[in-house]
């Protein structure tokens, strides 16, 4: 087998270890990071997606194998940064204010990054005013709101209201985490939900391929 | 009065008696007065650590195992030195120093040190004699009668908190309290609608009139103490989760709105440590003996917010994981609480099926299953190759389950533990409900131990609290990874210890001057900011290999 067909076996099966240095080697061998990254990662984290919705692995399978992703990430994305290699679409994402749960969406933004998105993490607890300062500063696509808390979903409504009057870009605003509901979404007028890391890069790419 | 004459004045005697003098070299005064059929409350096993053996010095001079003296008259702590031999002495033992009430196993808990008989309520027999240790829980509420004279509970009765209608979870309630209305709305269904009828259930059994209840003491968590107060929660919502108060208060029935007791009882919240470790830890790490453990000691309370606590030499850590409902029985299809009827225990025998069932007795038939059995279950479905390492049944574990024990819908597969009895279904869906609360839990319990410098083969002992009452089996919770690393004789299941704990206080006056010591030793640890529970989070959500 191929550095490359290990590495995209190593990420599936969750080998952190394994995918980290599966990808240097790959460097090593002089492979471009962009060919890993299309030919490796992008595929590997769309079948992990797939089997998901199929229901063939659940969340913990879900969370192992990203993490495997991330490892493998690490040491490819200075090196598409230092080529001026960016993806087509740009992220942000962020857990808002007075919630610090941010597992579900590191596994968003995992999953964002292996279908090929610019992911820029604004970490956990973030203010309205961050999201819109980090908005305009990489005027991305798509910004990603997360919320665990029933308590921090008047916070989320806060973020999205914040974000369409100051931020002065046509940003797509997707939202989620276990309390979050369609209807939410309908009410505080985001763009999209998604109840899982699986479905949200569905509806994420559907979104940023909507605007022409 | 002779040369080097001791005497003693105990409560219940009206002259002074004379103590023998000292045999063993490098006694206690507790020794001796033990080794005079008199034994004192010596609750930390004469560590110095608590204040159960204080007596008074009246006359004469008290030499400390250190060499220092100290002369009368002084409040001296029995367990540290011994009388100055050759010196006439005089010691007045107060009612609160003796022991009265032994560790014990009561009916949902247990107490693993003595107390004195020294009510936190002032008692008239006959008349005002009766109080209640009472338990708010998020999902269950427990009152118990104690009676005042001898310390003895004399009924106990629980049941749902009825604030559950109002929402299940606490989040969800303290998002209503915003609003004054709703406030107000939960605060009734829980003083009104779950307290009161309790208290007359437990006092109608025993044949107690609620005119003769002297007092109270309530442990719970620190949101259910706000909405017992009618305080607004809110700042407990959101980051960084600030408690309105978290201290040891005394108020009055009137001021409580318990209207079915006198309107000037008092009432006693004990104190907790944070918004998300509350008082019913701190009653767990007092009833169970936690605080005068010598080695590194958890404290693991499993309820709808996991709580954990470490003490390692003079530490004392604590943190919340939130594992939400499920070892209660919340969100799985058949889950129960400890009930009547509830499975309690499930094990496969060589031949697999039909598995055998340990139900609790005192019900018709079977209502479902409670929190023990799902531990059980996680352990013993791996064991047999029924769940595999991400908990599902996979093409072999299902081929192996007989058809009368199959069960099917949307949600995937699942197994009936009885044939055809749908109270008994276990399916993917519930174990996916169970595995990221088992995670959280031995996350937490990993990552506090790290933050100490200490693995799981450091503890002494991991006292196990919570919801499933005395039920839970060791050696299961230990293979489903509920209890990661753990060895069976490092576990001690102690029950309900917010209740023992609030029974401690309410018998024992000087519990909660070293519960309030207690809370405001201790360090919260907050698990978001610590590096590393993500990835133990992670690693945990698994079944561990058989
Ligand atoms: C792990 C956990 C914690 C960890 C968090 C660690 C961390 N760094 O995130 C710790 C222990 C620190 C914690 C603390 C608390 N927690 Co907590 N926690 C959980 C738990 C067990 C699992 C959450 C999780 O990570 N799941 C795994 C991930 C992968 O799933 P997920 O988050 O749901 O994300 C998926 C989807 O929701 C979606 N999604 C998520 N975000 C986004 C964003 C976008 C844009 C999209 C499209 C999709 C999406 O996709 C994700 C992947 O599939 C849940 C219970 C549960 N079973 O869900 C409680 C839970 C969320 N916690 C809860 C509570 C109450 C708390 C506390 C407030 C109190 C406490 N200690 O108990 C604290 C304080 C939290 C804080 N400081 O902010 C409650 C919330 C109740 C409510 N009604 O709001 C829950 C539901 C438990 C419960 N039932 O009581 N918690
Ligand atoms: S027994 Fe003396 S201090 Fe505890």
């Amino acid at each position: 087998m191929t550095t490359l067909e290990l590495l995209a076996q190593a990420v599936a099966a969750g080998k952190a270890k394994d995918a980290k240095a599966l990808t240097q080697r790959a460097l090593d061998e002089a492979i471009a990071p962009t060919e890993i990254v299309d030919r490796t990662l992008v595929p590997a984290m769309t079948e992990v997606g797939d089997k998901f919705k199929r229901s063939e692995i659940f969340v913990p399978e879900m969370l192992i194998a990203a993490r495997a992703m991330k490892e493998a990430m690490e040491l490819i994305d200075p090196r598409l940064a230092a080529a001026g290699i960016t993806p087509k679409y740009t992220a942000v994402i962020g857990t808002v204010q007075g919630d610090l749960h941010d597992i579900g969406k590191n596994l968003v933004a995992t999953m964002w990054r292996g279908a090929n998105f610019r992911v820029i993490d604004l970490g956990a607890n973030v203010p309205p005013a961050k999201f819109v300062a980090a908005i305009q500063e990489h005027r991305p696509h798509l910004a990603g709101l997360s919320a665990l808390l029933t308590t921090t979903m008047p916070a989320m409504a806060e973020t999205v209201r914040a974000i369409r009057a100051n931020a002065g870009v046509p940003v797509k605003i997707m939202i989620g985490g276990a309390p979050i509901t369609q209807q939410f979404c309908d009410e505080i007028g985001a763009d999209g939900f998604a109840p899982d890391a699986g479905s949200a890069v569905d509806k994420a790419r559907a979104l940023v391929e909507s605007v022409p | 009065m002779s040369v080097g004459e001791v005497r003693i004045r105990w409560p219940d005697e009206a002259d002074a008696v004379r103590l023998a003098a000292s045999a063993a070299p490098g006694a206690s005064l507790a020794d001796r007065l033990a080794r005079a059929g008199r034994p004192l409350n010596t609750r930390c096993g004469q560590r110095g650590l608590c204040a159960g053996c204080t007596v008074e010095l009246i006359a004469g001079e008290f030499r400390l195992h250190d060499g220092r003296v100290s002369a009368a008259p002084a409040a001296i702590k029995a367990c540290a030195g011994d009388l100055a031999p050759g010196t006439p002495a005089l010691v007045a033992v107060p009612p609160r120093a003796l022991v009265a009430h032994r560790p014990q196993v009561v009916t949902t808990f247990k107490v693993n040190v003595s107390a004195a008989h020294a009510p936190i309520v002032p008692v008239v027999p006959g008349t005002l004699d009766h109080g209640l240790a009472v338990d708010v829980g998020t999902t269950t509420v427990v009152v118990a009668l104690v009676d005042l004279v001898t310390g003895r509970i004399v009924g106990e009765q629980s049941g749902f908190n009825r604030q559950v209608e109002l929402g299940d979870d606490v989040l969800t309630r303290i998002q209503r309290a915003g609003d004054p209305v709703q406030r107000e709305a939960l605060r009734q269904a829980v003083v009104t609608r779950t307290l009161g009828p309790l208290v007359r259930e437990v006092g109608a059994e025993a044949g107690v009139a609620a005119a003769r209840i002297a007092g109270a003491v309530v442990a719970g968590n620190t949101t259910m103490l706000h909405l017992l107060t009618g305080t607004d929660p809110s700042s407990l919502g959101v980051a960084p989760f600030r408690p309105v108060f978290t201290n040891h208060r005394e108020l009055s029935a009137a001021q409580l709105g318990w209207d079915w007791v006198g309107p000037d009882t008092p009432v006693h919240l004990l104190p907790g440590f944070s918004a998300y470790v509350g008082a019913d830890l701190v009653a767990g790490c007092l009833c169970t003996g936690l605080l005068n453990d010598a080695g590194p000691s958890l404290l693991v309370d499993i309820g709808t917010n996991g709580e954990i606590l470490l003490r390692h030499g003079d530490r004392l850590l604590a943190t919340a994981t939130a594992a939400g409902p499920a070892f209660e029985g919340g969100r799985l299809t058949r889950g129960v609480r400890a009930v009547a009827g509830a499975v309690a225990h499930v094990a496969f025998p060589p031949a697999r099926y039909p598995p055998r069932l340990d139900v609790i007795p005192g019900a018709p038939r079977v209502v479902g299953l409670c929190g023990s059995a799902y531990v059980d279950l996680l352990a013993e479905g791996r064991r047999t190759g029924l769940l595999g390492a991400n908990g599902r049944i996979d093409a072999a574990g299902w081929s192996a389950v007989p058809a009368a024990h199959r069960h099917e819908d949307a949600d995937g597969r699942g197994v009936c533990l009885r044939a055809r009895d749908p109270a008994t279904v276990v399916t993917e869906a519930d174990i996916a409900q169970l595995l990221p609360a088992k995670a959280a839990i031995a996350a937490g319990i990993l990552t506090l131990l790290r933050r100490a410098g200490l693995t799981p083969a450091d503890v002494g002992r991991l006292y196990l609290a919570g919801g499933f009452g005395l039920h839970l089996d060791v050696p299961h919770a230990i293979a489903c990874g509920l209890l990661p690393g753990f060895e069976p004789r490092q576990i001690e299941v102690v029950g309900n210890t917010s209740l023992g704990g609030a029974w401690l206080a309410l018998v024992d006056r000087t519990i909660v001057p070293e519960m309030a010591a207690a809370a405001a030793n201790a360090e919260i640890v907050e698990l978001n900011l610590e590096p590393g529970f993500e990835d133990t989070f992670i690693d945990q959500l698994t079944l561990p290999p058989p």
